[in-house]
């Protein structure tokens, strides 16, 4: 203790007392009770003033003889040591002491270990002086618990720092009472909270909407009084739940619980976090999207496939014809997927897709087969089917038309009709090629297109069996969806 | 009487005990000897009115203050041994 700590006149005068007590000098005593004030006490006879007086002191004292013996404990120090006054009284003054005893200069302060039955040592200030007791020399010494000056430190340190940690918080949290009150709140709560949160329940600072049967239907099932005693003193783990309240109309919240525990291991309120969650949720959300779309994808292109070798297997003659066809189809459908996947699915623009399909038969020469048309976009939808049927247009041309003689060519041109609803109106001429009968073509391959045209581009295919060359007619919608993409560029020729 | 010269002396008692009857007759006795007409006596009866301990800190009882002059001073007991309340009071012996 240091000088200045004003409990020291104190001690002095109370030490004047007992001297003055013990010279038979007064005979009454002014003792304060924290409740009731001031109030005289008359004594009587000369060792019971004596008594009463440490007796009444809120410390532990004793009187020690001069080889150090105990001749006398308070009640108070009784407490202190958790050992009745037989049991001190007569022992060694040091063995109250555990580690170092303190050395005992007369009235200075010093601090010690107390030894304590059964619990863990106590801090405490000894403080010490010598008396006369009837003409014997004797030293009174005084204990003043210090684990309490000691706790309150403690604790005041403990307070700050979850302060500290409170204020340093990006997300919202709150301290409850056992009785599920908000005592401590962070920023990011305040902020969010209806109304000042501190004191207030749970649900009055953060109305939940009462949730659906799907996610989170473990809320659905409690009133606001029943969450509150829940999160003072259950452990939640990552509810998620959705803050009613106009400004947070849009925000999903993971709401957690956990307890508050002391050094006793009594549970004396809880934590409750609400972690924003939106963002991770979107993305959730957008994934789950993704999944399902990719998965509706893989199916598609599967049945078509399928399709493609059904049917190709039924007009194959051999499964060498087969094998040749089939690998034909399935490497056209691998481009056009090829060709979405860059655009990642978008769509693509018409001309991009006839030069990517007719590539190979554009390698030497592009004139033999020209593109020209304004610019449209495709929706993503469009480029497989349309893809098939290039490959079957380009497949038969080669086979029986104007691609299989080297002074053969094709001239592909399209037309863009309508405003919001847009349609194409596509011509594949074949010319300079060998004349193609009906009859000649009939085939699968017309089939496959005029099917294809028809149910998957929801347009219709009509074939011309014109002296000059095969022309084809191809008119489809490229749709409300496509509107969005469709974009003039002006003319374009590739 | 002079403020220079006067004595303001404030006595503690407990109602009618031994001892605060003996201190206030001894201190009467020493004042009317040793500073005659220069001293006031204040008695304050701290059974009536415990609360006036607080003044000045008073666990004691009797206590003697002596107010003025300055500095404060302070003997417990009930002052029968007069040399020391002479000394403990700074008082010149008559």
């Amino acid at each position: 203790m240091s000088p200045d700590d004003p409990k020291l006149p104190l001690f002095a005068d109370a030490d004047e007392t007992i001297q003055a007590i013990h010279q038979g000098d007064i005979d009454a005593i002014v003792v304060t009770r924290s409740l009731e004030g001031p109030q005289v006490i008359l004594l009587h006879g000369a060792e019971e003033p004596y008594r009463v007086l440490v007796e009444r002191m809120s410390d532990g004292a004793l009187t020690a003889g001069p080889d150090g013996v105990i001749l006398y404990v308070n009640d108070r120090l009784c407490e202190l040591t958790g050992c009745p006054s037989a049991r001190l009284v007569g022992r060694d003054l040091v063995s109250l002491f555990e580690g170092e005893p303190p050395t005992l200069v007369p009235e200075v302060t010093a601090e010690a270990s107390l030894s304590r039955n059964g619990q863990h040592a106590m801090p405490v200030a000894v403080w010490s002086r010598p008396i006369s007791i009837g003409g014997t020399m004797a030293t009174l010494v005084r204990l003043t618990d210090l684990s309490i000056h000691r706790r309150a430190e403690q604790i005041a340190a403990a307070e700050r720092f979850a302060r500290s940690v409170l204020e340093q918080a990006t997300e919202a949290v709150v301290v409850l009472s056992p009785d599920g009150r908000i005592t401590h709140a962070s920023w990011r709560a305040e902020q969010l909270a209806e109304r000042p949160p501190s004191g207030c329940t749970f649900s009055e600072a953060f109305p939940l909407e009462a949730q659906s049967a799907e996610g989170t239907g473990t809320l659905a099932r409690f009133s606001a009084e029943n969450l509150d005693a829940m999160l003072a003193t259950r452990p939640f783990h990552g509810v998620e739940v959705k803050l009613r309240g106009k400004s947070n109309a849009k925000s999903a919240y993971l709401l957690s619980a956990g307890p508050l525990i002391d050094d006793n291991k009594a549970t004396v309120g809880s934590i409750v976090t609400l972690t924003d969650i939106t963002e991770r949720k979107h993305a959730e959300e957008q994934q789950t999207m993704m999944v399902a779309e990719l998965n509706h994808r893989v199916k598609n292109i599967l049945a078509i496939v399928q399709s493609v070798a059904a049917q190709t297997m039924r007009s194959s003659g051999s499964l060498e014809s087969f094998s040749d066809a089939f690998t034909g189809r399935l490497k056209a459908l691998a481009i056009a997927h090829d060709v979405l996947t860059e655009t990642r699915w978008i769509g693509i623009g018409l001309s991009e897709l006839l030069t990517a399909v007719l590539a190979p038969y554009r390698s030497s020469d592009e004139s033999r087969v020209s593109i020209v048309g304004s610019a449209i976009m495709l929706p993503a939808r469009a480029v497989v089917p349309l893809s098939m049927v290039l490959h079957e247009l380009a497949t038969n041309a080669a086979k029986y038309g104007a691609l299989s003689t080297r002074r053969g060519n094709i001239e592909i041109t399209w037309q863009v009709t309508g405003d919001i609803e847009k349609s194409i109106e596509l011509i594949w001429q074949e010319r300079g090629g060998p004349q193609v009968k009906a009859k000649t073509s009939t085939g699968f391959g017309t089939k496959l297109i005029e099917r294809v045209v028809r149910h998957d581009l929801d347009g219709n295919a009509k074939i011309d069996f014109d002296p000059a060359g095969v022309r084809w007619r191809i008119g489809f919608p490229v749709g409300g969806l496509a509107g969005s993409h469709a974009e003039a560029f002006g003319s374009f020729t590739a | 009487m002079t403020e220079h010269e006067g004595y303001n002396l404030r006595l503690y008692v407990a109602g009618q005990t031994p001892k605060s009857i003996a201190a206030i007759a001894n201190l009467k006795k020493i004042c009317d000897q040793h500073l005659p007409g220069r001293y006031e006596i204040e008695i304050i009866d701290l059974m009536k009115d415990p609360a006036l301990a607080m003044r000045h800190q008073i666990v004691a009882i009797p206590t003697l203050i002596r107010q003025l002059p300055e500095p404060l001073k302070r003997i417990i007991g009930d002052l029968s041994n007069a040399e020391k309340v002479l000394i403990g009071l700074d008082i010149r012996p008559n």
